[in-house]
């Protein structure tokens, strides 16, 4: 155990610290208030994360015995029993909490597999399946705003990301088998929707909560649409300067907001994106390697410039 | 004070600064810390991975033909992570760290080059001790809990490998010696928990191993007693044995974070929980699925009632997040929350090319159970 109690005392005693901070901190420092939210987060997602793998399964397997509707009705009704504690919790005027707002995700992904499934098997849409997650993503954002919950505007923005096309990982914006470029526009399309619909809530609700979710989405697309660009000639043309823009922009964004992830992603996507731009025009392992290693060296330093401008908000 | 790593009350201030973000005057803490610099979360977590990046290109560059370049390349990166830290103070920056990691492991793997006879780097060889060795030294000097953690659990693994390990096994009659280890060392770094620490790095390498430990000692045994038992099926006191080994640490772990109101403990004793969840289903015979559903819920319900137990706090103990900063855990959630989600989307229809928005895709096993 080590504690900071002495030093913590120091400062409010020199008045650097004033006295609500100090207190604050002292408590915490001496275990007086000790929040278990993370732990609470953890076995949240856990337990979230084993129902929808298990109930996997029992689709895959159990399908014959069970039967398609019963199926598809058993699921909305779980759907329907998960959102209960966010309901309740709206009706008496509570702000959600961490094990309300998981359900809520819960129930979330339980209706998003029983219309997956339902689609899958009765094939609703036809051709049009596609269509569906953009249904899902509508309903999952009106779940969000009426909850007022981060967690379930995620899984929208990766519903609104799997209508456009684009995956959740980096890889699936590079998939080398499809359209690179074509990929990367469907990035930045998706990117700039998120951005558009961030501005608007932004506009209509100042106090939003959704502001963080939006800026991580938003960034991360555009910077995989934009190195995807990076990849094929003539695309290249526009994606290094888009990149770097953008890269400017996470800095940018980084510095006045003071956080950390969005400077980490303006230094770190623009060494990806000029690495995969440069190097397969360089001839020769030992200078595409060396060039590879002055961009990290440059990154690191830019990054840890940055890093020494910024300021945290306080705790 | 020293030129080669912060004294302790530098690093205790270093600390205070971090805790207390903005509240304190940047010019307040840079004369109590000693001049030495740090950063914050992230990006110390990309610049540790510029940092062994660069070192292997490094090692790319000077080619993979001759032994000798590992040990020029390992030199070239730790001097390197010296000079940052002696000329421009860093500590705990990320970039000195994997220059450093990265720098032992290839000086490590230069050692082993010459060892003879040589038997590669296959779990319980002299080699691969050499190898987790290296990692520990070098977490050691840059006073990083991820690194020497991971060298101790390395080190636990590489143990219950061993052709000594496997003859207790035997003599005993069930794959315990490994596990019994690493619950031996967590229960150890628990009780040294108890000690007050000068510098808050020594404090965290305990914490992490308290809880980490428990679930690779034990991830470690199940994967080993899967063939075991194929071998000798009926392997009950083993099995027996890790149940009540889990029970108790588990116990202590809960009671040692209660009291001492830290997360690592606690950590740990959820690790224990999960890794029981495991055991007792080779005891209890039930469907793949019907167990995650159940252990899924019984999480979820657990989950609940202790949220709304905690929503006011009880003994200083509350539900609710301690900070409104966005720290990497929150990043993690978000994109755990996408993880999730994308799970549940439905599989494509075969055979598509044209990409047009309106068309997008993405696997899924949610909707077809086919993981």
């Amino acid at each position: 155990m080590h504690t900071l109690e002495p030093e913590l005392r120091a400062l409010h005693a020199e008045g650097v610290i004033d006295d609500a901070t100090a207190s604050r901190a002292l408590a915490r420092d001496r275990g007086e208030v000790f929040s278990l939210h993370q732990e609470l987060r953890a076995t949240m997602y856990a337990g979230v994360l084993l129902v929808m793998a298990g109930l996997g399964l029992v689709l895959g397997r159990n399908l014959e015995r069970i039967g398609p509707l019963a199926i598809v009705l058993v699921i909305a009704l779980a759907a329907a029993a998960c959102g209960v504690p966010a309901l309740r919790a709206k009706r008496a005027g509570r702000v959600l909490t961490v094990a309300g707002d998981y359900l809520l995700l819960l129930a979330v992904l339980l209706a998003s597999t029983d219309l997956a499934y339902a689609e899958r098997q009765f094939t609703l849409l036809g051709p049009l399946w596609s269509w569906h997650l953009l249904l899902l993503a509508v309903v999952h954002a009106a779940i969000a705003y009426t909850f007022a919950s981060p967690l379930v505007l995620a899984a929208s923005l990766t519903s609104l990301a799997g209508w456009f096309g684009v995956g959740g990982m980096l890889g699936d914006a590079l998939h080398l088998s499809y359209s690179t470029p074509m990929l990367g526009a469907r990035a930045l399309a998706c990117a700039t929707a998120i951005a558009a619909w961030r501005y608007v809530d932004h506009r209509a609700r100042p106090d939003t909560p959704f502001s963080n979710v939006f800026d991580h989405y938003a960034a991360n697309l555009a910077f995989w649409g934009a190195i995807a660009w990076c990849l094929e000639w003539p695309w290249l043309a526009t994606g290094l300067p888009l990149l770097a823009a953008l890269a400017y922009a996470s800095v940018r964004r980084g510095l006045d907001t003071g956080r950390e992830a969005f400077l980490v992603y303006g230094i770190v996507y623009a060494a990806i994106g000029t690495s995969a731009a440069i190097v397969p025009r360089l001839h020769g392992m030992t200078v595409s390697l060396g060039f590879v290693l002055i961009v990290v060296c440059a990154a690191a330093v830019t990054l840890w410039q940055l890093r020494r401008r910024l300021r945290e908000p306080s705790p | 004070m020293s030129r080669w790593r912060p004294s302790p009350d530098e690093e205790r201030w270093l600390e205070v600064a971090s805790e207390l973000g903005a509240a304190i005057p940047r010019a307040a803490v840079i004369e109590r810390t000693g001049g030495w610099r740090s950063t914050g979360p992230l990006a110390r977590i990309a610049l540790f991975c510029l940092g062994f990046v660069a070192t292997a290109l490094l090692f790319g560059i000077l080619g993979f033909g001759n032994e000798t370049t590992l040990l020029v390349a390992g030199l070239v990166a730790v001097l390197a992570a010296e000079w940052l830290t002696v000329a421009k103070r860093l500590h705990a920056s990320g970039i000195e760290e994997g220059l450093c990691v990265a720098g032992f492991l290839l000086i490590g793997a230069w050692i082993t080059t010459l060892i003879a006879p040589r038997s590669g780097y296959a779990v319980g060889t002299v080699e691969t001790l050499v190898l987790i060795v290296a990692a520990g030294a070098a977490g050691l000097r840059r006073l990083n809990p991820l690194v020497t953690t991971c060298a101790v659990l390395a080190f636990v693994y590489w143990a219950g490998s061993t052709a000594a390990a496997h003859a207790i096994d035997q003599m005993i009659g069930g794959v315990v010696t490994a596990v019994t280890a690493g619950f031996a060392l967590a229960a150890l770094a628990l009780a040294l928990g108890a000690t007050e620490y000068r510098r808050p790095s020594h404090d965290r390498m305990l914490d992490w191993l308290v809880a980490t430990l428990p679930v690779v000692a034990y991830a470690q045994h199940a994967t080993a007693d899967a063939y075991a038992v194929l071998r000798s099926p009926g392997d009950g006191m083993s099995r027996l044995a890790t149940a009540v080994l889990l029970l108790t640490l588990g116990a202590a772990m809960l009671f040692t974070g209660l009291r001492r109101r830290r997360h690592a403990p606690l950590l740990g004793f959820m690790g224990c929980v999960a890794c029981l969840a495991v055991e007792l289903r080779h005891v209890i015979t039930l469907a793949t699925e019907t167990w995650l559903i159940l252990y899924g819920l019984a999480a979820l319900i657990v989950g609940v009632a202790l949220d709304r137990y905690l929503r006011q706090p009880r003994n200083g103990l509350t539900s609710v997040a301690p900070t409104h900063r966005e720290g990497p855990l929150d990043v993690l959630q978000t994109a755990g929350a996408a993880v999730l989600a994308q799970r549940t989307a439905p599989e494509p229809l075969p055979a598509e090319s044209a990409v047009t928005p309106g068309e997008g895709r993405f696997g899924g096993g949610g909707a077809t159970g086919s993981y």
